[in-house]
């Protein structure tokens, strides 16, 4: 079962309420699609500069995996407080840990809460993904 | 009685290198949702950098060619002698649903069988190197990996997708000649002396109409793809773009 305690996108990002803030990153089914296990497939992460304005869904950055570069998408529309510069150099915490270490960006968000009825809970998003594989 | 899914079928020769690159981004953004194969060739021959390579890399190389830099990873292409082909679809149709490896595996599989038609026996490279790859080229050619195809023991096919808003652009590009920046890879006039980039065209649609079950219906870019092309075309040879990185 996938962490309870955050929402999920049809894209396979995940957002976490940080205090006011929230935190941004992918799942562990996103990176095994790029990857497929291989750790060392993962090449290179562009993130977007602290103060960048995001609206829900927009691109705020790509992940490149050795054979495909993938879009990452806002969950919610916000600033960019914070990106988590030790992924740049060490793409690795993402297959070790996506759900901690793994974070990509800290939002301020532009409202409160998770409650976005596009956003999914972790049942859901197993279920969405689960239908995605057949 | 199956219906047979319907696919559009885009051939444009001798495009201008960064129209190429932006009618690229209009399929990928998919205002015409149906999976679409586009063939292509460059005029001028070109050189495109891959989405997240340093411009240092391949500085040395400018004047070679035309400058643009792709959308989708990996390494350098000389754009010459060669057929390019980009497949856009859905992330969850078929021939690309679920992990990359599988969906580099489905489309290299189609474009093996097209090349056994030719009488190349073009397979995945597999666990050893191929004899034609080189350290620190900054050229696609010159990296292999397992899942790239590869006849005489060397890569033949270039691929690299790009993966946005839950659509999937798989670029690949087929050296029927050699290239000067591209020494030592696998060409197919060493099989096939006469060969045209039409006629691989053709046998590779074949493939896909056969393999796949799918119809062709061979059309032209649609208006707003064209407009979005011309609109685009500029930003992909800029200095903003290519020299980005």
């Amino acid at each position: 079962m996938r962490p309870n305690d955050r929402k999920y996108t049809k894209t396979h990002e995940w957002v976490k309420l940080s205090g006011e803030d929230v935190i941004v990153g992918i799942t562990d089914f996103a990176v095994q699609e790029l990857c497929s296990g291989n750790e060392g497939d993962l090449v290179y992460c562009d993130l977007p500069e602290p103060g960048r304005s995001l609206e829900v869904g927009e691109t705020f950055g790509e992940i490149e995996s050795v054979k495909a570069v993938a879009d990452l998408n806002a969950p919610v529309a916000g600033t960019v407080l914070e990106i988590n510069v030790s992924i740049e150099e060490h793409m690795e915490i993402l297959s070790k840990d996506p759900w901690n270490q793994g974070w990509l960006v800290k939002l301020q968000p532009r409202t409160k809460g998770l409650d976005a009825p596009e956003l999914m809970d972790a049942a859901a998003y197993e279920a969405m993904i689960s239908a995605e594989k057949h | 009685m199956t219906p047979r899914e319907s696919w559009r079928l885009l051939t444009t020769w001798g495009g201008e290198p960064g129209w190429n690159m932006a009618l690229d981004e209009a399929l990928l953004e998919g205002a015409d949702a149906r999976p679409v194969l586009r063939f292509y060739t460059w005029s001028p021959a070109a050189l495109s950098l891959g989405y997240f390579q340093r411009w240092a890399e391949l500085a040395p190389l400018a004047g070679t060619a035309v400058l643009v830099r792709r959308f989708s990873g990996g390494g350098a292409i000389h754009h010459g002698d060669e057929l390019t082909f980009a497949i856009a679809a859905a992330q969850q149709h078929p021939l690309y649903r679920g992990e990359v490896r599988a969906s580099y595996e489905r489309v290299h599989a189609l474009l093996a069988h097209a090349l056994a038609g030719l009488g190349v026996r073009a397979e995945l490279r597999g666990a050893a190197p191929a004899r034609s790859d080189r350290t620190a080229s900054g050229m696609c050619f010159h990296v292999s990996t397992p899942i790239d195809l590869v006849w005489d023991g060397r890569k033949g096919v270039g691929s690299a997708q790009r993966r946005a808003h839950g659509r999937v652009l798989h670029h690949g590009s087929i050296k029927l000649g050699a290239s000067a920046l591209e020494a030592g890879v696998a060409t197919l006039r060493e099989h096939a002396p006469a060969l045209a980039p039409a006629d691989l065209a053709e046998t590779i649609a074949r493939v896909f109409e056969g393999e796949l079950g799918c119809a062709f219906a061979r059309e032209e870019p649609g208006a707003a793809e064209l407009e979005h092309a011309r609109r685009r075309a500029d930003f992909y040879r800029s200095d903003e773009f290519v020299r980005r990185r």
